[in-house]
């Protein structure tokens, strides 16, 4: 079957957000697309690799967000349709060339798809980087539903080549996540001719440094901003409903749109209220806005993320429209500055300025009352996975320094960042009043300090040079992260003498985001055969002394390594081997696993259990472990681990 | 129109893959009157996390994501994601369709939290909603031939309730349409079981 986005023109299907916008860019006549993967924004270069071997663009995984972005930046310089993708914090990645390149400009349309998190269900953190490009002063789209995702994708690169300048859809979970339905649009049948030149419609025109001056290049950027702006004006994905005599005005930007529609119609207050909706939030369509404000006396604004078009609008107000009230998420504020909307939050903010009360659940009591019933799913590592093996080694190699000993292990971003997010059996509360004494009981509660890709090694190095000598200094990082952030930290570190036990998890795979392909994998992005670039060479030759490989699945090995590395004066690394189990898994067909609990051996002591693994139970009422026959991976770990030798494999 | 549903389970289990099943077989039918939208909400592991999705189909639908309390349907994997969801968003007058089988999860296991009884889950359900019908799909799954088309068991029961806006022959032309090629049956098998013991549980 030919891939969901090569369908024909008239076709109509429930897309994923990431799938209608990869959709949008086939419609548009994509020519290269380059990626890092980051959830919610991974599908859009996994939908484009599973449809390029039926279409002439190119896709890569690229190592991280601003390689991405300058491969699709170098490629839209000479004429190409282009597109890079990332996550809200990928955007921080590419900050420095993307602060730059639209100083110059583009010539091939570059679109650049950021996903981003409210309610950080994915991510670090909440950021809007519609702020992001205001700040670079790049146009902004925002869609409403999947639709637009797709139609604002394909617009946006004829926008982009209008303008000269990369244009940024700002996605977000509520888009690129969910599924609705999409109306497929005629695909481009010509492809942009590539060139170059060096002085294209202005001296020196991709070298911003070079004369007449990056000054001059923001000035040239600011001619394009008023070009940009009648844009928004005129845009089509910017509409004024404006019933006569309307007094109250809704201006909604992307899903606040979806949010303010159906708030409105369940309030039943729909009619009289003039409607202002922005897919196109930067610049801000100032025409259209002040043919809103006119008349009204209140505007209730709902965006999902910082108060962005509020902020613009007040700012119009100051000059037009002094005695309009406007409420949203900044000054006078109807919703929160953190968290995600939804129709209820809305539909609730926004009631008492049309005199109504939003619609109660039923059974409102009995819901209070049953909340309590519901008990926490903490999210946890898979069965079997090797970061199991290393971070049950790691607790172990370091229980044997004194008790009292303060040791700081800085987490990084993947899979294995879960072990810095506890297991609580309940909701902590911000003021501590909730909090315990630290008390590593599971791999759950191993990392001290987690942040953002690569941030978890140098933060140890900062802490080696500043003498802390309360504990042990540990950091961790993964494969695809090892070549994404941490290759200059790690330099660093050895460069300035860093005393840190540093671990490389390397499970071949980027397996957080989806299982995409990695230089440690031996595969390319087109899953095709690569040799596997080896890390521990490549920290060889830093000019580590204390450098090695541990099996994660075997104890002895791994506890020995670590141990050694703790040990050492100066900076130490540990490669803990071990292939996700996932994709090990789907090559090594599983039966039912054989490995068992011997009940009588069994002391019910908990070892096993506090491995962390799925696949192990515990019997509270008689106290002894079990194994759960269907997820359980017979990797071995718990039987290692177990004192009674009580976890057994079955002969067959 | 306008039907809301909620598919929920344990990361792994499928309960995504019916979810759109369940919107491609709406669109299919509505597609010219509606609109079809699925939210989805799971954690960043890859699997045994908490998973839901949100299906809506109606003329009124613009955002992914039920209100609270307006659930017609709630297709549970596993009992306590049946309860996690349906305590927010069951509608008084709504079915719940729940997996028997537990997913215990690993804060139970280290002893944070007890999981509750099946009996005082299935209770809760019955105090929210109007319908609860819960047995044993995992068995059911394998009846039909593996473990892992649990969701079509669901889906089968979930037809069953005569909830899902559309007619069998779509909805099965979906599931054929999207399962791999050569599990159609097994999965087909297990819609039909899951649709019988629907059907037995209410004419009991």
């Amino acid at each position: 079957m030919a891939s969901v986005v090569l369908q024909p023109a008239g076709h109509r299907e429930v897309l994923m957000g990431n799938e209608a916008i990869a959709r949008g860019a086939v419609e548009a006549g994509l020519q290269l697309m380059a990626a890092y993967p980051g959830t919610p924004s991974s599908e859009v270069g996994e939908v484009l690799l599973s449809a390029a071997p039926e279409s002439d663009y190119y896709v890569e995984w690229s190592l991280n967000e601003k390689v991405a972005f300058e491969v699709a930046a170098g490629a839209a310089l000479t004429g190409a349709r282009t597109l890079c993708a990332m996550k809200n914090a990928g955007l921080n990645v590419a900050m420095d060339t993307f602060m730059t390149l639209p100083y110059g400009g583009v010539k091939g349309g570059m679109v650049v798809v950021v996903a981003d998190d409210p309610d950080a269900h994915y991510s670090s953190n909440e950021q809007d980087t519609r702020l992001l490009a205001a700040y670079a002063e790049i146009p902004c789209l925002e869609p409403e539903n999947q639709q637009e995702a797709k139609d604002m994708t394909k617009a946006a690169f004829a926008l982009s080549e209008d303008l000269e300048l990369p244009v940024m859809l700002r996605s977000v979970s509520r888009i690129s996540h969910a599924s609705g339905d999409v109306l497929f649009g005629e695909a481009r049948a010509e492809r942009n001719e590539i060139g170059f030149n060096k002085h294209y419609e202005m001296p020196y025109r991709w070298d911003v440094y070079g004369p007449p001056g990056a000054v001059n290049k923001h000035k040239w950027l600011h001619t394009a901003l008023v070009r940009a702006q009648a844009k928004a004006n005129e845009s089509p994905f910017n509409t004024l409903v404006k019933p006569k005599g309307a007094k109250l005005g809704v201006l909604a930007t992307g899903l606040g749109a979806a949010y303010a529609k159906e708030a409105l119609n369940r309030l039943g207050v729909g009619d009289d209220v003039a409607f202002l909706k922005l897919g196109m939030v930067f610049p801000f369509a100032d025409k259209l806005a002040k043919a809103f404000l006119q008349g009204l006396d209140t505007v209730l604004v709902i965006e999902e993320g910082d108060p962005l078009c509020e902020n613009f609008l007040r700012a119009l107000a100051q000059e037009d429209a002094r005695n309009v009230k406007i409420f949203g998420k900044g000054i006078s504020r109807i919703f929160e500055p953190y968290g995600e909307l939804n129709t209820d939050i809305v539909t609730a903010a926004i009631a008492p300025y049309f005199g109504a009360q939003a619609p109660a659940a039923a059974k409102e009591a009995i819901r209070q009352e049953l909340a309590k019933l519901v008990i926490p799913r903490s999210s946890t590592l898979c069965a079997g996975c090797s970061h199991l093996g290393t971070y049950c080694a790691l607790r172990t190699a370091l229980s044997a320094y004194p008790e009292d000993a303060v040791h700081i292990v800085n987490g990084d971003i993947g899979c294995y960042e879960q072990a810095g997010y506890g297991i609580f059996g309940g909701d902590l509360q911000i003021d501590n009043s909730a909090s315990r004494r630290y008390q590593a009981e599971s791999p759950y509660d191993v990392l001290d300090t987690l942040y953002v890709m690569g941030s978890g090694i140098s933060m140890a190095h900062g802490q080696s040079k500043l003498g802390y000598d309360k504990g042990k200094l540990v950091a961790v990082c993964g494969d695809s992260t090892f070549f994404h952030a941490i290759l200059p930290a790690l330099a660093n570190a050895v460069y300035n003498h860093s005393n840190i036990c540093f671990l490389v998890l390397d499970n071949r795979w980027t397996c957080m985001t989806g299982h995409q392909p990695n230089p440690t994998t031996g595969l390319d992005a087109y899953a095709q055969e690569y040799p596997r670039m080896e890390i521990l060479p490549i920290i060889k030759a830093m000019g580590v002394e204390f450098v090695r490989t541990a099996d994660a699945y075997q104890k002895e090995d791994a506890v020995s390594a670590i141990a050694d590395a703790l040990a050492f004066e100066g900076p130490a690394v540990v490669v803990m081997e071990g292939e996700c189990q996932l994709q090990r898994q789907r090559r090594v067909k599983k039966t039912m696993a054989k490995t068992y609990v011997n009940a009588e051996a069994c002391s019910g002591c908990k070892t096993c259990v506090q491995l962390g693994c799925p696949a192990t139970r515990f019997n509270a009422a008689e106290k002894k472990a079990g194994i759960d026959g269907v997820l359980c991976v017979d990797c071995g770990l718990c039987q290692q681990y177990c004192t009674e030798n009580a976890i057994r494999v079955r002969r067959r | 129109m306008e039907t809301n549903i909620i598919v929920t389970g344990v990361g792994g289990q499928g309960s995504i893959l019916a979810s759109h099943i369940i919107a491609e077989a709406a669109l299919k039918e509505h597609g010219e009157t509606c609109r079809v939208r699925v939210g989805e909400t799971f954690g960043a592991a890859q699997r045994g996390g908490a998973v839901a999705s949100h299906v809506r189909i109606g003329e009124g639908v613009y955002g992914p994501l039920l209100g609270r309390g307006t659930a017609d349907l709630i297709i549970a994997l596993e009992p306590m994601e049946a309860l996690r969801l349906s305590v927010p968003y069951l509608a008084a007058g709504g079915t719940v369709v729940m997996n028997t089988g537990m997913q215990v999860p690993v804060d139970v296991k280290v002893g944070a939290v007890e999981y509750p009884s099946l009996e005082a889950i299935q209770g809760a359900l019955q105090r929210l909603g109007k319908r609860v019908v819960a047995f044993d799909g995992g068995e059911l799954a394998s009846e039909a031939g593996s473990a892992k088309v649990l969701s079509m068991v669901m889906l089968g029961a979930a037809f069953a309730s005569g909830l899902l806006p559309f007619c069998e022959e779509t909805v099965l032309s979906v599931v054929a349409a999207k399962v791999p090629q050569k599990t159609i049956d097994t999965n087909l098998e297990a819609f039909a079981l899951g649709k019988k013991t629907y059907q037995q549980a209410v004419h009991a």
